[in-house]
């Protein structure tokens, strides 16, 4: 794909995400009703989840474009798999900073050892090491390759956390969206919900093309300097 | 056949080295019995009652222990250039991390009695009573110095030609810990509590399914982490 064809979309996705992002506010401050026993902490639900949304998908992507990489060696899996990740930490990082903010209101602490919060906090410091492999180790090639290790190794511990972890007593919210007996939310609050996951995941995949087509021609600079 | 003598060649030729040299198992073991003093001053005793979580910091040391040890797997072997030697020998690569992983069991496992040693008499630990109780005692801790040594196997070779050096592999094992730690620290309290083996059951279940995975993508991963 060329460069200008990959602006044009990531410039779609910005435009559409940003557009989403101001409905999503609109919704969340004067649309959707206060939920009636956390009363207006909720609100942060809309941001809170969805940012939780696209740093488990980013993950994901790092997981299946690091197997892939180490598979077949192409370095553009290589790009997109870092780029997944810096978009994962920055949404890892929008949901551990708002979960404290309800959580301080909700369960009077800002932190608790519970199963999500939890796995949450170790994500972000997998993913933070795999960052450091790639920029500690003297030769990139292998950098490459030690990150791609890091980055499965980290998303096949995810589940073993989670299990492990939830043998102690939960805290949070049970699933209202994702429940085997269907939403259990209001209709206004699953609209507004499924704005924030649209508008987070369309600014994701702009960040991502942004990001992706930075990091290739800045790889193609590197080897004509080389 | 061959595979197995594979693994155990490379398994001998560590501990062969080890025991020659004393390198490893020295440091490992001054460090469990100094951390044993640390963490007998650290404790208000009149406040806490050391028994009750003395079996969490005899993980918690042999965890830092093995940091220390294990993190220089690969360092020493390539300061001689021998590890190019090795992964230029005609053996799978996957049969040199079994061989890692065994020889280095062996050297935790045998600094694990020091620190269980170094703990009963520290902390005037009353340990199992039973011949079931030390079985659970013997299985959770195989299994916790299994999982553990898998996955810093892997992960050690990180070490090798890395600016950071050794001080790279906490921040990335620490993360991955957690599962082992929760199981081990809960069934070796629920030992020591003398509870029934019911109660752990679980814990080695999970245990076991964590060696496993931990195992399969060690053996599948290794030769991406161990090449230059």
């Amino acid at each position: 794909m060329n460069r200008s064809r990959m602006k044009k979309i990531s410039m779609s996705f910005g435009i559409l995400g940003v557009a989403a992002i101001l409905l999503l506010h609109y919704m969340v401050f004067f649309w959707v009703p206060t939920e009636l026993s956390m009363g207006i902490v909720q609100r942060i639900f809309y941001i809170h989840v969805p940012s939780w949304w696209v740093a488990f998908i980013s993950f994901g992507v790092v997981a299946l474009c690091s197997g892939v990489y180490l598979w077949l060696g192409d370095d553009r899996l290589d790009a997109a798999a870092v780029t997944a990740a810096e978009g994962g930490m920055i949404f890892t990082t929008i949901g551990l900073l708002t979960g404290p903010l309800w959580g301080k209101i909700a369960w009077g602490a800002w932190w608790t050892w519970e199963p999500r919060l939890t796995l949450a906090l170790l994500l972000w410091f997998i993913y933070l090491g795999y960052f450091l492999v790639r920029r500690s180790t003297l030769n990139p090639e292998r950098g490459k390759r030690l990150a791609a290790v890091v980055g499965i190794i980290g998303v096949l511990d995810i589940p073993l956390i989670h299990v492990s972890v939830s043998w102690l007593r939960s805290l949070h919210p049970e699933a209202v969206v994702l429940n085997p007996d269907g939403p259990t939310l209001d209709e206004s609050m699953l609209a507004t919900l499924l704005v924030g996951l649209l508008a987070y995941s369309l600014i994701f995949v702009c960040l991502f093309t942004v990001r992706y087509s930075t990091e290739l021609v800045d790889r193609a600079t590197q080897m004509q300097d080389v | 056949m061959k595979y197995l003598s594979v693994v155990w060649a490379v398994a001998r030729k560590d501990l062969l080295v080890e025991m020659r040299t004393l390198e490893r198992l020295t440091a490992m073991g001054a460090f469990s019995v100094l951390i044993g003093v640390l963490f007998h001053f650290s404790i208000d005793t009149s406040l806490i009652r050391v028994q009750t979580i003395a079996p969490s910091l005899i993980w918690m040391a042999t965890i830092f222990v093995g940091m220390l040890g294990l993190g220089r797997i690969y360092t020493i072997e390539d300061e001689n250039r021998a590890l190019s030697g090795l992964l230029q020998s005609p053996i799978s690569l996957d049969a040199l991390y079994f061989g890692k992983v065994l020889s280095n069991s062996i050297l935790l496992l045998s600094i694990v009695v020091l620190i269980l040693v170094v703990f009963a008499v520290f902390f005037n630990l009353s340990f199992p009573g039973g011949w079931l109780g030390w079985i659970s005692l013997s299985g959770v801790i195989l299994l916790g110095v299994l999982s553990f040594v898998s996955i810093m196997t892997l992960l050690s070779a990180v070490a090798v030609n890395n600016t950071m050096g050794e001080s790279i592999i906490p921040v990335l094992v620490l993360p991955l810990l957690v599962p082992i730690v929760i199981h081990t620290v809960t069934a070796t309290n629920r030992i020591f509590a003398n509870r029934p083996f019911a109660e752990i059951e679980g814990n080695l279940r999970m245990l076991a399914a964590i060696v496993l995975i931990f195992l399969v993508a060690g053996a599948s991963l290794f030769r991406f982490a161990i090449e230059e």
